[in-house]
């Protein structure tokens, strides 16, 4: 016997339970007396923290004085922020001649430029643009930031990356706002789409060439004067640093993983033999390393850069923990994946960068960004060995006469920069998983 | 059937028999190998040659002969008996191992504790709890290590009053102090016939685990069970708290006493000693939490239903049904974690503890050159210990993996 009802019941609402605010705190906040307590205990010690806080870091903060005893005059218990307000510009930029600090700022505005295609929708290329974000942009940057007579590499290199910068920036103009490329373009404006594909190519080098030349030609009368790395410091310097450390760090650390993974036997043993030898020792010891040995390792008369022994440094160590996550994230591809890729005939590094390694990376893009992140806070133990990165300049707040003894606000005001950089990184990355993840959700 | 097959054979491609040395793949093999061999080969020569150019230019001697040679600076916190003046750079080595090991061990102990216990604060059904976990850990692993190194030190404990004014965490009984020269505590002085104490302690290990595997061995028979918890308390703590008692408490402390201008007697650990200490447990409990939390959600839910549908109390299915599933989840990374806490104890150096780092790779080196040797001989300590815990996971995996079906 069937019954059917013809008429359609409608839905009962849900239980208020499940959809007030009451609901919501009872069932998570005051589901049983032991939850409550823990609840209210909680509140209370929130309470405590914040009220704390805030009559020490806002309602009773000095923010604007001339020494650390005008702030105790203004204020006894309330943190004295003026201190690290008057050491601002030495926090960000160190002792970077103040008349040359547009260059910093420029450095950083095309960096910006450079990189915002990479966020805009209808724009191809990107990887290309990624890459000569990599390879190209430092060196237009550290001529801009080192200044100083380039030589005929230096040249080469500017001019290439002036001429890929503005490439570049009218490419994505151009996608934006009518989603053809900038050769399309080009080919259309020039009205030679008719032409077969080859002179179309040629047309194209040609106004590439042309390019080249223009800016080379302009850029030998380009000049900025010399600022010697000794000036460098403050979040500038550890930018540097760590931004060249990033740069490095993905690619020695897929070489380093694909040779631990290799099947020959003398490549695998010197891969593993390297990534072990740094890992199981401290940042510092490597540091010290690079500063102490470095020089006896050079020919006499060569002489590196302390800047340079760090940058160098901090490279291979990071390299080394790079391998270690990629290596994990490769030997979570299954077998089947390099099996396929044979099979329709790639060779070992079409297998590799074409099947395998876009695989593995996705796969562990939170622990390369942790990486990442492990690397920016590590890179203020170059103060340790005499750099005047951000955190020496910190420090040195509370030993300038006026400012003595004021330690607690310059390294809150360091800690909650770093805490801002590496947490907006820690949630980009879970976004980024998020949005190239192909897997099926359940 | 078989007069086709043949025929196709003959006119099957035959596979190339020739041997094409350029596309061999075995050739390559070894030619990429030594390419590599011979670039690395080279590499080395030239840096050893190099060095002994460099060396040898700049009249340095090398050798270990400096080990013998007298220091002649102190520290200010060390386990062992050290003379000014007499102890050597071999002593020095000693101490800054001996240091980095208890600082390291001490903050593993608390950063395991707490970084358990924000873990599974962090799975509370407690939606308040659960958020002020998190923002713990996110604060925490956010910020450098260093900088909160720092922040302890200058920023907390040398802001500390002087002695004279010492804060009293014994409460009026003037034994324990915190001061802005550290912090100083009772310490035991063996006195005659504690090593029969001693003696009994073994004695009620012994005997706990007996009376465990006779235990177990009755829940497999007869499947009743035998309270552990509370007789393993009482044997290891009133069999030698009798023996103590009788032998009549050979025990007395050396308490701290205020002379002079200091604290003298007792045990004193230096601010830049608590600082660390600090600084080593939060910044990596944090981790550890996440650790955790990530390991006890490895086991499925469906373990956790089904543990409860057979009756088992909720208390018994943590420790019988989850964790025994979670710990091999979560024990390789712990381990991990705990040889970061070792490499970061080196950051001592930027507030003056002397552990291995300070007192060796800098001031040793500033003083005796050789900076070679002593560049070596502490990376090859800090090799050492990640070689044997590394050692100590793959006995732990092994172990697991007999388990694991």
């Amino acid at each position: 016997m069937t019954v059917v009802n013809e008429k359609k019941t409608t839905a009962r609402a849900a239980p208020s339970s499940e959809t007030s605010v009451l609901g919501w705190m009872r069932k998570n906040l005051f589901g049983s007396a032991f939850n409550s307590i823990l609840t209210v205990v909680t509140l209370y010690v929130i309470y405590l923290t914040v009220k704390g806080l805030w009559s020490w870091g806002i309602a009773d903060a000095v923010w604007i004085a001339d020494t650390r005893r005008q702030c105790f005059g203004i204020s006894i218990d309330g943190a004295c922020w003026a201190g690290v307000i008057a050491w601002l510009d030495n926090i960000f930029y160190g002792r970077y001649p103040r008349e040359e600090l547009w260059r910093i700022n420029l450095g950083l505005v095309l960096l910006i430029i450079w990189m915002v295609p990479l966020w805009l929708p209808r724009v191809k290329a990107k990887i290309f643009i990624g890459l000569s974000t990599v390879f190209l942009y430092p060196f237009l940057a550290g001529y801009l930031f080192a200044g100083g007579d380039k030589d005929i590499f230096m040249q080469v290199m500017v001019s290439a990356a002036i001429l890929c910068l503005i490439g570049n920036t009218l490419h994505s103009i151009i996608s934006v706002m009518t989603g053809n490329s900038l050769a399309e373009t080009l080919i259309r404006v020039l009205n030679v789409k008719n032409a077969s594909e080859k002179s179309q190519r040629n047309i194209l080098i040609a106004i590439l060439g042309v390019g080249f030349a223009l800016v080379y030609v302009w850029q030998m009368g380009w000049y900025v004067e010399s600022v010697s790395w000794t000036k460098w410091g403050g979040l500038f310097l550890t930018m540097v640093i760590a931004g060249i450390g990033i740069a490095s760090a993905l690619p020695g650390g897929i070489f380093l993983a694909l040779g631990r993974r290799s099947n020959l036997p003398v490549i695998r043993i010197i891969s593993t033999a390297f990534i072990e030898l740094f890992r199981s020792v401290p940042l510092i010891t490597v540091l010290f390393m690079a500063t102490t040995m470095f020089p006896l390792f050079m020919p006499e008369g060569f002489i590196l850069n302390k800047l340079t022994q760090v940058i160098i440094a901090v490279c291979l160590f990071n390299a080394c923990y790079m391998a270690e996550t990629v290596r994990a994230g490769l030997q979570a591809i299954p077998k089947g994946q390099f099996e396929g890729a044979h099979t329709i005939g790639l060779g070992y590094w079409g297998t590799m960068g074409f099947i395998v390694m876009p695989q593995a990376l996705k796969h562990m893009i939170p622990n390369i960004v942790g990486i990442f992140i492990g690397l920016l806070k590590d890179t203020t133990l170059v103060s340790i060995i005499g750099l005047f990165d951000i955190l020496s300049m910190l420090r040195a707040i509370s030993k300038d006469t006026p400012w003595l003894g004021l330690h607690k606000e310059p390294l809150l005001f360091g800690a909650m920069l770093f805490f801002l950089l590496c947490f907006v990184m820690s949630k980009y990355s879970r976004h980024m998983e998020a949005k190239l993840s192909t897997t099926h959700k359940n | 059937m078989t007069v086709n097959d043949r025929l196709k054979e003959s006119e099957r491609v035959k596979p190339k028999s020739q041997f094409d040395f350029f596309h061999d793949e075995r050739v390559r093999s070894i030619f990429y190998q030594l390419l590599i061999a011979a670039i690395v080969g080279w590499t080395v020569w030239y840096l050893v040659t190099t060095t002994a150019n460099n060396l040898e230019a700049r009249g340095m001697k090398s050798g270990f002969n400096f080990l013998g040679v007298e220091a002649g600076f102190d520290t200010d916190f060390r386990l062992i008996d050290y003379t000014v003046g007499i102890g050597t750079y071999g002593d020095i080595f000693l101490i800054g191992i001996l240091n980095t090991l208890y600082i390291s061990v001490m903050a593993i102990i608390a950063m395991t504790f707490l970084g358990f216990i924000v873990g599974v604060l962090r799975l509370s059904s407690n939606w308040l709890v659960a958020k002020v976990a998190l923002a713990y850990v996110e604060i925490f692993r956010n910020t450098p290590l260093l900088i909160q190194i720092i922040f302890w030190y200058t920023g907390i404990f040398s802001l500390l009053p002087k002695v004279r004014k010492s804060y009293d965490l014994s409460g009026g009984f003037e034994t324990i102090f915190l001061n802005n020269r550290g912090f100083y505590m009772p310490w035991p002085v063996a006195g005659d016939g504690l090593w029969m104490t001693g003696i009994a302690v073994v004695i009620a290990i012994i005997a706990i685990l007996i009376y465990r595997r006779w235990a177990h061995k009755r829940q497999d028979t007869t499947g009743q069970i035998t309270p552990l918890f509370l007789p393993s308390a009482g044997l290891i703590i009133l069999l030698p708290a009798a023996v103590f008692l009788i032998t009549g408490s050979p025990l007395g402390w050396d308490t701290p006493r205020l002379e002079g201008f200091n604290f003298t007697g007792g045990a004193a650990l230096p601010p830049s000693f608590l600082a660390l200490f600090v600084a080593l447990t939060i910044y990596h409990s944090a981790y550890m939490a996440e650790t955790v939390r990530a390991g006890i959600l490895s086991v499925n839910q469906g373990q956790h239903d089904a543990a409860l549908a057979i009756g088992l109390r909720p208390g018994r299915v943590m420790k019988l049904v989850i964790i025994p599933q979670a710990m091999p989840a979560i024990v390789p990374p712990m381990i991990s974690k705990w040889m970061d806490v070792v490499k970061n104890s080196s950051l001592a150096i930027a507030i003056g503890f002397p552990d291995l780092v300070a007192v060796f790779m800098s001031t040793s080196l500033n003083q005796a050159g050789h900076a070679i040797e002593i560049v070596g001989m502490t990376m090859a300590f800090y090799m050492f210990i990640s070689l044997s815990i590394s050692g100590l996971l793959n006995i732990y995996n092994k172990r697991v993996q007999l388990v694991e079906r």
